[in-house]
């Protein structure tokens, strides 16, 4: 076993996971291609939701690792490798889009002539919502975010055998250099897949609503990694409860700013009470979706908020355990709260269909296959990175 | 040395923050409870190698923010919605979301107030200004750069040459014995003393007169109150005859003056018919304005019991042949004339008003004296609603 | 310049010990003023002046005297007020933000940002109050039974701000107080003058450094922070809904919230930055209050600056997306229309000139930052006049469109804004210790044992 000077001894992930992964993504995946060919129109606004999810990981995950070397952060550094492995998702977003683009008549109200023409806010609105520039956009997005992921991890990798500082100035160069890119990419994003399935609506914070959601699932997720591969001695026996206080903390953070942002975006629209900005709202109140929105409330912030409060929960990996998997889970009901209502623009009802629950299942899959194979590639500490000894010796 | 009786402590001073670490973890290990470590600022881990637990003052925080917000939402609701119902904005009479804001403030105010005075207040004792280690040089050492330990005098198994022995033994330097302060008396009631209070609370009442009355009295505005104009009723020299109010030209007519023409004639009620349908908005208001104008003398249904109590002579029952005779002009003449002891009610009631006064009067004379078919029509009502409308 | 990356940056240099501390920090109040600091302060008092006798003739012959008429209700006094509690913002930053993230450097320039936060919120409100018209009606803000058995209107954002600023200033205050005992403890134990000693002894309130002390005071500050921490997301938010949660176009639109408060710690830090150069000049507090300060505190003005810029971009974007002809009207009318003058200045100052601190030669270049920071603060200023003024001044109705042009008197309030703003600022100097004395030695090197304290555990 090779031993490295922190103290870092490789210990290779159980075959198991392999298994698992790849038996949840061929059952997701199958059920999948099945629901598409039934029926494309509903199949296609459930992947929608998943395929956000995986952007939220992807992006978000990045943003951790970039934010972690423009910041000068150490005590995140014997984890940042974990937040690595997950934005190794962003690569594989180029493949899964190709079913959204295929049916994007489907989702998109405003890419049928007949709907555009019947109103004169969506014939203003064709210079941005339109078919061609939709794909370019999206699909430029995509790929700047994989050149930015390229170099950032490629510097990272080689650091753990050339031990080279200089490594780390050029990645904090170029993540400081990702960031305003990501601000502006990931509010093309989420105006673009999100806002636009309801083309009449607008708001100017909606993507930094869908920012705070995405830092706050890649950091459940993170919490969620590290805690169960530390456990199991897969880490540093020097990564302790007060990391994990630290990210706990972080969660509550975002916990709160998430829900500033959400309440800001409603206390101004129910304020100022205009048809246009209410109407989305309303679409979200009526009927069955008024349990959802309040279950948001509850799940987003609520719940999370009061948990994450006391300074002992912060400490104990088990409970940060269950508000990781809690918040992977409201971010995804947040993002079918922020898809499915939108339905009725599309020209037919809102129901529930059982491709809804297949994708996720699909999604985590995938996640799994991707961590498990870098995994054997690479180690899960960045053993050369020059502020792993001040991260590990991190103290509150 | 001799025993001192007023010894309250002794202290060591040491060099290194390391130094001190390990002395407090020995004065701990020993047994000592009724010791303190002073440090120019905050040492890592002293509080673990003291024996401190966490601070639990998180708890006052958590329980005066709580407190505050659920006290001032109740209260912002209480506010706008019960005890002065008042709708703002379109917004319904207990619009919570708009109430989150200044919850939220409140919320930090309370609990942040009563942490920082809970913590120098409750938790520390503070002010504490003749505590005996305040002008010790180890204190002010203490204040620059030297770390200290102190025992006091108070704990079970102090000796006092023992807890030297052992500050010495754990490289403590400048070992100082800190002695009670003497108490100091302080009469409060000398002569000076209230001599000296008199003197200010006479300085401070006169400066404060001058300052607010003559200083800084200002009238903003001044110029609305002080206007070049003339009241009514008061003297001007402008007008030769001194008065400030003007009598109107000869044949003024004031607005909207209808004149009555038939003012002392001797049948009035011929021309005068009665303009108006008996609608139900206008019964309504004719039986307001009875019971305002006409009740006090003439009873609240007509019947000539006056609620007057002797005070005024009764006004005659509306219910007499006479009066249900009366055609409407005779009664809209005597309303705007009076009669006998009734005075004109011209000014106070304009004229829809009487006239409709008039209809109620009929409505009140039909009840008490009803035809059969106004039985009948009852009858057809009550099956109609269900209800029994004659009660 | 190659950084090492395995050690932390030092935050204090010269290697000064800990009684070294003492000196360098108490000096400005052990020495008499310089002639320097008298000139400064004559200046600065001066403005206070104008700013009183304006005060005073507004209050004598009204707000008439002041440039506002319909429909351009709000002018000067509301961007003054914007634009001073904004400065504030950036003292709660440093003393509770970074604290929280755990932000070392921000020892050096916590209490100095922290004093200028409760002189900016003293000076932002005077504004709300004066504006009224009628500032001694000003009580009935208060929800107190009184004799109209009548309560304020608690929907009204304004409201709210009577609530947020308060409370800002209250916890502000408390927080500043706070981290003053221990230090006036010291001077206390220093001094050997006896009116000065009695003066320090009654404001530390008999501190004797304990460690039984420490513990409680450390979770105090730490909890303060935390409540302090969203209070400032929430003042200058609130500050943001007087505006948008109103129709006027320019106004109404959802990110305002983020962005006030991201506009407030960009002035904030720029005001800071400003104040601070001139201090470590005078003072000779070079090694405290290093470069490395001033670069840190560059890029978060980077930061704010560009958050601010997305602000801008997101707003013209969604004007044009929303396909309202009033909100495309009015953000078409702030580039082309009579106030173009006040948005060339915003965009350059507050979006365009920050991107410099991209460079590390400007990070590191004080001339360079201390232009930048001015530009910033007069950015920002007009940031605020553009949305109050222009917005106004052309809303629905052409018909009632109308210009705004300031008088004297206008101008005059502003002048006393800053001079009260920075008479306080120059006493504080001289008072107390502009730089905490305790957080200072507690970041020295070797100020923290290498021994912990507990027995097994790391």
């Amino acid at each position: 076993m090779p031993s490295t000077e922190v103290g870092y001894v490789r210990r290779e992930l159980p075959e198991k996971l392999k298994t698992i992964g790849l038996s949840l993504f061929a059952v997701g995946t199958g059920l999948g291609i099945i629901g598409f060919l039934i029926n494309p129109e509903r199949t296609s606004l459930s992947y929608l939701v998943t395929f956000m999810f995986l952007v939220s990981i992807g992006i978000g995950s990045l943003f951790l690792v970039a934010l972690e070397y423009a910041v000068g952060a150490d005590w995140s550094t014997p984890f940042r490798r974990i937040s690595e492995f997950l934005a190794a998702v962003i690569p594989f977003l180029l493949i899964l889009v190709i079913p959204l683009l295929l049916n994007m008549r489907n989702i998109f109200p405003w890419t049928h002539k007949s709907i555009v023409n019947s109103s004169e806010l969506l014939k203003g609105k064709t210079a941005y919502l339109n078919i061609p520039f939709f794909i370019i956009r999206s699909l430029g997005i995509f790929i700047i975010w994989w050149v930015f992921y390229y170099f950032i991890i490629r510097n990272s990798r080689k650091q753990d055998s050339s031990k080279d500082q200089l490594l780390t100035k050029k990645n904090v160069n170029i993540s400081s250099g990702f960031i305003p890119v990501f601000g502006l990419s990931i509010t093309a994003i989420a105006f673009d897949w999100m806002m636009s399935l309801e083309p009449n609506w607008f708001s100017t914070i909606f993507g930094v609503y869908y920012f705070s959601g995405t830092v706050w699932c890649a950091l459940a997720a993170l919490t969620l990694i590290v805690i169960l591969l530390n456990e199991r001695g897969y880490l540093h026996r020097k990564i302790d409860s007060e990391h994990y206080y630290t990210l706990g903390l972080l969660m509550f953070a975002f916990t709160v700013f998430w829900a500033y942002i959400a309440f800001s975006q409603y206390l101004l629209i129910w304020y100022a009470d205009l048809p246009d900005e209410t109407i989305w709202f309303m679409h979200r109140w009526i009927g069955p979706w008024k349990i959802v929105s309040l279950a948001i409330v509850f799940t987003h912030f609520i719940f999370p908020f009061f948990y994450l409060l006391s300074y002992k929960v912060k400490m104990q990996a088990k409970k940060l355990k269950f508000i990781a998997i809690w918040i992977l889970c409201a971010h995804l009901l947040d993002l079918y709260w922020l898809v499915m209502p939108g339905m009725p623009s599309n020209g037919y009802q809102y129901y529930f269909s059982w491709t809804d629950l297949v994708f996720p299942i699909a999604g985590v899959g995938l996640l799994i296959l991707i961590f498990k194979y870098l995994s054997q590639k690479y180690n899960l500490l960045p053993i050369g990175d020059p502020k792993l000894q001040r991260g590990l010796d991190f103290h509150l | 040395m001799s025993e001192n009786k007023n010894l309250n402590s002794v202290a060591a001073l040491f060099d290194t923050p390391n130094k001190i670490i390990n002395a407090a973890k020995k004065v701990k290990e020993a047994g000592y409870t009724k010791f303190d470590v002073n440090t120019p600022y905050p040492v890592h881990g002293m509080d673990k190698a003291m024996g401190l637990g966490q601070s639990k003052i998180g708890y006052v925080t958590l329980f005066f923010g709580f407190a505050g917000a659920i006290f001032i939402f109740l209260f912002m609701g209480w506010t706008m919605a019960i005890n002065y119902p008042y709708i703002v904005g379109g917004k319904p009479l207990f619009p919570f979301q708009a109430f989150i804001p200044i919850t939220f403030e409140v919320t930090v105010l309370c609990g942040s107030i009563a942490t920082v005075v809970g913590m120098l207040a409750v938790f520390f004792n503070l002010p504490f200004l003749n505590h005996p280690i305040h002008d010790s040089n180890y204190i002010k050492e203490v204040s620059i750069d030297k770390f200290g330990v102190v025992i006091e005098a108070q704990d079970p198994i102090f000796e006092r040459d023992k807890v030297t022995e052992f500050l010495k033994s754990l490289g403590g330097e400048k070992i100082e014995y800190i002695n009670e302060p003497e108490k100091e008396e302080f009469k409060i009631l000398q002569p000076k003393f209230i001599l000296f209070l008199v003197v200010v609370a006479a300085l401070t009442s006169f400066g404060t007169f001058i300052t607010l009355n003559k200083l800084m009295y200002v009238v903003p505005f001044n110029w609305m109150d002080n206007q070049r104009k003339s009241n009514p009723q008061s003297e001007t020299n402008f007008f030769y005859d001194g008065y400030a109010m003007r009598t109107p030209v000869v044949g003024t007519v004031a607005k909207e003056f209808m004149p009555y023409p038939y003012q002392g004639q001797a049948q009035p009620e011929v021309p005068l018919a009665n303009p108006t349908l008996p609608t139900e908005q206008l019964l309504k208001m004719g039986q307001e304005k009875f019971l305002t104008f006409c009740s006090p003398c003439h009873g609240n249904y007509a019947q000539g019991v006056s609620r007057l109590k002797g005070q005024f002579p009764p006004g005659p029952t509306l219910h007499s042949a006479k009066i249900i005779g009366y055609s409407d002009g005779m009664i809209y003449n005597i309303i705007t004339n009076g009669q006998n002891a009734m005075p004109s009610y011209a000014y106070q009631i304009p004229r829809e008003q009487r006239w409709a006064i008039i209809d109620y009067i009929r409505v009140l004379q039909r009840a008490q004296n009803p035809n059969p078919s106004d039985f009948q029509a009852i009858k057809e009502l009550n099956k109609e609603s269900g209800k029994n409308a004659v009660n | 310049m190659n950084i090492d990356y395995t050690k932390e940056l030092a935050l204090v240099e010269g290697n000064p010990r800990l009684a070294d501390i003492d000196e360098i920090i108490t000096r400005p109040l052990t020495q008499p003023p310089t002639r320097k600091y008298y000139i400064a302060l004559s200046i600065s008092s001066t403005a206070l002046l104008i700013g009183a006798y304006s005060l005073w003739l507004t209050l004598y012959y009204g707000i008439g005297m002041w440039g506002n008429n319909i429909p351009v209700g709000w002018a000067f006094d509301i961007t003054n007020f914007v634009f001073w509690i904004g400065i504030g913002h950036a003292g709660t930053l440093i003393s509770a933000i970074l604290f929280l993230l755990r932000q070392r450097w921000r020892t050096g320039i916590a209490r100095f940002a922290e004093g200028m936060t409760i002189f900016a919120v003293m000076t932002a409100g005077i504004f709300p109050v004066i504006h009224t018209g009628r500032p001694w009606l000003a009580g009935y803000l208060i929800p107190y039974p009184n004799q109209h058995l009548l309560w304020p209107n608690f929907v009204s954002p304004l409201l709210w701000d009577v609530f947020a600023v308060s409370t800002y200033f209250t916890v502000s205050l408390m927080f500043w107080y706070m981290g003053l005992i221990p230090d006036f403890a010291i001077l206390r134990d220093q001094t050997v003058n006896k009116i000065k000693k009695t003066i320090y002894s009654f404001f530390s309130l008999g501190w004797r450094h304990s460690n039984r002390h420490w513990r409680h005071y450390e979770k105090t500050y730490m909890i303060m922070a935390g409540l302090a921490t969203p209070l400032v997301l929430s003042v200058h938010t609130i500050v943001s809904f007087d505006f948008a949660v109103s129709l006027i176009p320019g106004w109404h639109t959802t990110i305002f919230p983020p962005y006030f408060v991201a506009g407030a710690i960009y002035s904030g830090f720029a005001m800071v930055m400003t104040v601070l150069i001139l201090v470590r000049k005078v003072f000779d507090m070079e090694n405290i209050i290093t470069l490395n300060h001033l670069e840190r505190m560059a890029k978060v003005m980077l930061l704010t600056g560009s958050l601010v810029a997305y602000s801008y971009l997101m707003e013209f974007f969604i004007a044009w997306y929303s396909q309202i002809p009033a909100e495309q009207y009015d953000f078409w009318a702030r580039v082309v229309g009579p106030y173009r003058w006040a948005w060339y200045f915003m965009i350059s100052c507050n979006a365009l000139i920050p991107q410099l601190i991209w460079f590390k030669k400007i990070r590191r270049s004080v001339t360079v930052l201390f232009i930048i920071s001015i530009c910033a603060n007069i950015g920002m200023w007009f940031e605020r006049f553009v949305i109050i003024v222009q917005s106004l001044s052309r809303d629905y109705l052409p018909s009632s469109w109308h210009m705004f042009t300031p008088t004297l008197v206008d101008f005059g309030v502003l002048t006393g804004s800053f001079g009260l703003f920075f008479t306080l600022v120059l006493l504080f100097a001289k008072t107390m210790p502009v730089i905490s004395i305790v957080e200072t030695k507690s970041v020295l090197e070797g100020a923290q044992p290498t021994v912990h304290g507990g027995s097994d555990h790391e």
